[in-house]
């Protein structure tokens, strides 16, 4: 019962090209002011009210490479009272914006759902914008950790 | 520490130092020091307690099975390569070195009067509490998953019963019928273990119904030591077929009555269901308040001590272990890193640093083993890989390394659990 | 051809249903370095529209943060079936589009 011969040859690199990838993947960081910036771009000069908007997001995420995102807002979506958007941004990613979804009364619910790319722990911040022109927005705080063990 | 020495050296060759349990000396003091009480006698609770034991302090040990069935090497049972009671051990080696263990679950935890009530309606006072509960499967997590749809489509992720079921159903299943294996999202208890068993099960397949399938439907697109699994299946499985997330494999619901289990993008019939639930930390973790909205336990790395209740220290699968994976060895190591800070808390000195090391040994067959390894120290709080330490057994390896590798895993688990059940 | 996965069930009419998608694509961030100094252009999914009978009922600006393979759901009420059609456009302004019955009973 020795460790003789295989631990030498194990190879390090193998273990650690996944989380690489990512960590690698962010040479210039958004900040919460480019966040603030973009969320500004979308909403324009509109007041932003905070509530309606509910995130479902694992609160610990052990893989940024793919965090399953859903998001949704209360709202009738009826003809003449919908969300006509959601957008959502993130303030540690290289860039701010994730993604912005266009929905209508058609749409039936406000919702959508995706899988997005989480370089490390931050806030995620989705907006919504009615029919109305009014604005309405949601946080959340997550932990992204990247365990060796658990992807290569 | 001969017994513990085979790991430690394969890791000092690699450039690391040392590993937490040498490096922390065990100062012996006395009894009135403290009284210290361990929840859940597994890998960790076991090991912690006995570390206290050995240091002096005043130690129970509330347990409430008799015997421990050790999950590690229990997908070789459903292969039929083992029998299950190669997976179990008592607590009799324990009590003979004067640990008191009580056969009694814990109901309730008091952090401020630092009362333990038990089943039984008694409680015990402690200075200091060492929660080691495990997980728990969250049930609410996958719809149509239930306690009851459990004794169908057994999770076998608690050894015990769980795993004699699901090795009955595999020895019932016709030639030709299909397996299925569902996997979550991380993080849960062992991250290869899935990948083990899907490997162990189309092993078993293979010889005794060379016509059945076995699917594996995931929640992921990776997984540890993916490349020697994926390279050994498709060497030895040409009937086990994964399926990534990105293809359709993370399953969102299971509806019983059909024995089907329902993906994203499609349904699949099984004669054999293992479901393999998301997680959280045992239930008693939750209840003493150490565990936060993520279900698990946020501790302080040097000294294990929850990061939400002063005074209890959480330790193994239930704590949240940064960059090191939830599997028996790491669960070891950080009761012996746990224990030694408990000793010196108690004697009023600040506790050391650690260094933790970790390896999860895979089988892929029964004389095909695959290894990683990794090295864990606190940075800003966070137990984080040590970079250039431990690694993966190599893509090409021999079929002798392999085999080799195999009989290490057996080592270890010989190993390590009579280091802390023998 | 990127593969693609759609998940559109039969609906009653009135009734809300998701539908599920996802294009196998790997989403080149543009930030990942090669190793020289550069970084591995950018290729990314920008645009996803869905269509029933040539009407726009969902639409969404996708960024170097989505994940690789974009998975994206949402949902429609249920009032007339048709021909659904779901596209990918990437940064060179190439898509790739699927159609599906839409049954509404
Ligand atoms: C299929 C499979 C294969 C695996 N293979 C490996 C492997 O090869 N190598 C490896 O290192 N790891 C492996 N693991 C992981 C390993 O089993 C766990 O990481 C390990 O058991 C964790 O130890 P623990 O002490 O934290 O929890 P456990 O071993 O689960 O022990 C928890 C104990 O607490 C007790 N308890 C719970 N609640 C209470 C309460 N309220 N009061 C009193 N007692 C309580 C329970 O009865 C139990 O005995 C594997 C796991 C599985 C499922």
């Amino acid at each position: 019962m020795t460790g003789r011969s295989f631990q030498p040859k194990l190879s390090r690199r193998a273990v650690l090209t996944g989380c690489l990838a990512l960590i690698a993947a962010r040479p210039a960081r958004a900040t919460t002011e480019a966040m603030r910036d973009a969320i500004r771009h979308f909403t324009g000069s509109a007041e932003i009210k905070a509530g309606r908007v509910k995130m479902d997001i694992p609160p610990l995420v052990e893989n940024g490479n793919s965090v399953p995102l859903a998001i949704t807002v209360e709202s009738p979506m009826e003809k003449d009272d919908f969300v006509q958007a959601i957008a959502v941004f993130n303030e540690k990613n290289p860039q701010p914006n994730i993604g912005i979804f266009h929905l209508s009364s058609r749409s039936g619910r406000a919702f959508v759902s995706t899988r997005i790319r989480l370089g490390d722990s931050q806030n995620i911040t989705a907006i919504a914008q009615m029919s109305d022109g009014s604005f309405w927005s949601g946080s959340v705080e997550l932990i992204v950790t990247l365990p060796a063990c658990a992807e290569n | 520490m001969t017994r513990a020495s085979f790991s430690r050296r394969a890791v000092l060759r690699t450039g690391v130092v040392l590993s937490a349990a040498a490096a922390l000396a065990r100062p012996a003091i006395a009894q009135s020091a403290g009284h210290v009480v361990v929840i859940g006698g597994g890998f960790a609770g076991a090991t912690c307690a006995r570390e206290l034991n050995r240091g002096g302090l005043n130690v129970t040990l509330v347990e409430p099975a008799a015997t421990y069935t050790a999950c590690p090497f229990s997908n070789g049972v459903l292969a039929g390569l083992r029998p299950l009671s190669r997976q179990q051990f008592t607590y009799d080696a324990l009590k003979k070195e004067g640990l008191a263990v009580v056969a009694q679950r814990a109901t309730r935890i008091d952090g401020q009067e630092r009362r333990v009530s038990l089943s039984d309606g008694t409680t015990l006072g402690y200075d200091r509490l060492v929660l080691a509960p495990g997980i728990d499967l969250r049930y609410d997590a996958l719809p149509g998953y239930t306690e009851d749809v459990a004794q169908i489509m057994p999770h076998a992720w608690k050894a015990g019963e769980q795993t004699s079921l699901l090795r009955g159903q595999l020895e019932a299943m016709p030639d030709g019928g299909t397996v299925i294996i569902s996997v979550p999202a991380n993080p849960y208890r062992c991250p290869p273990g899935p990948y083990e068993r899907a490997s162990l099960v189309a092993y078993y397949l293979k010889i005794q119904k060379p016509r059945a399938k076995l699917i594996v439907l995931d929640a992921k697109d990776s997984f540890s030591k993916q490349g020697l699994f994926q390279g050994a299946w498709k060497a030895l499985y040409p009937n086990l077929e994964w399926v990534s997330m990105s293809s359709g494999g993370k399953v969102i619901e299971v509806d019983v009555r059909q024995r089907m289990l329902v993906t994203e993008f499609g349904r699949h019939k099984a004669d054999v269901a293992n479901v393999i639930p998301p997680q959280h930390a045992g239930e008693v973790a939750v209840l003493a308040g150490t565990a936060d909205r993520t279900g698990w336990c946020p501790i302080d790395p040097v000294t294990f001590e929850s990061r939400q209740q002063p005074g209890i220290h959480i330790i193994g699968d239930a704590c949240i272990a940064g960059s090191m994976p939830k599997s028996a060895f790491s669960a070891n190591a950080q009761a012996k890193v746990c224990a030694a800070a408990i000793i010196n808390l108690l004697r009023g000195q600040a506790p050391q640093t650690p260094k933790l090391i970790n390896t999860c040994y895979s089988l892929v067959a029964p004389d095909y083993g695959i290894t990683v390894a990794g090295v864990y120290q606190p940075v800003n709080g966070v137990l984080t890989d040590v970079e250039g330490a431990g690694g993966v057994s190599p893509a090409d390896g021999s079929a002798s390394l392999r085999s080799l590798e195999a009989s290490y895993a057996d080592a270890w688990f010989r190993t390590i659990t009579d280091e802390v059940f023998g | 051809m990127a593969r693609i996965l759609i998940n559109l069930p039969k609906a009653k009419r009135g009734e809300i249903v998701e539908i599920r998608t996802l294009i196998q694509h790997p989403m080149e961030t543009g930030y990942r370095p090669k190793g020289d100094g550069t970084s591995f252009p950018r290729d990314i999914i920008r645009n996803f529209v869905c269509e029933l009978d040539q009407i726009e009922i969902f639409r969404a600006d996708l960024f170097p943060a989505i994940a690789a393979n974009p998975f994206i759901a949402f949902t429609v009420k249920a009032e007339e079936g048709g021909t659904m059609t779901f596209s990918w456009i990437d940064d060179l302004g190439m898509s790739q589009t699927e159609t599906v019955d839409f049954i509404v009973e």
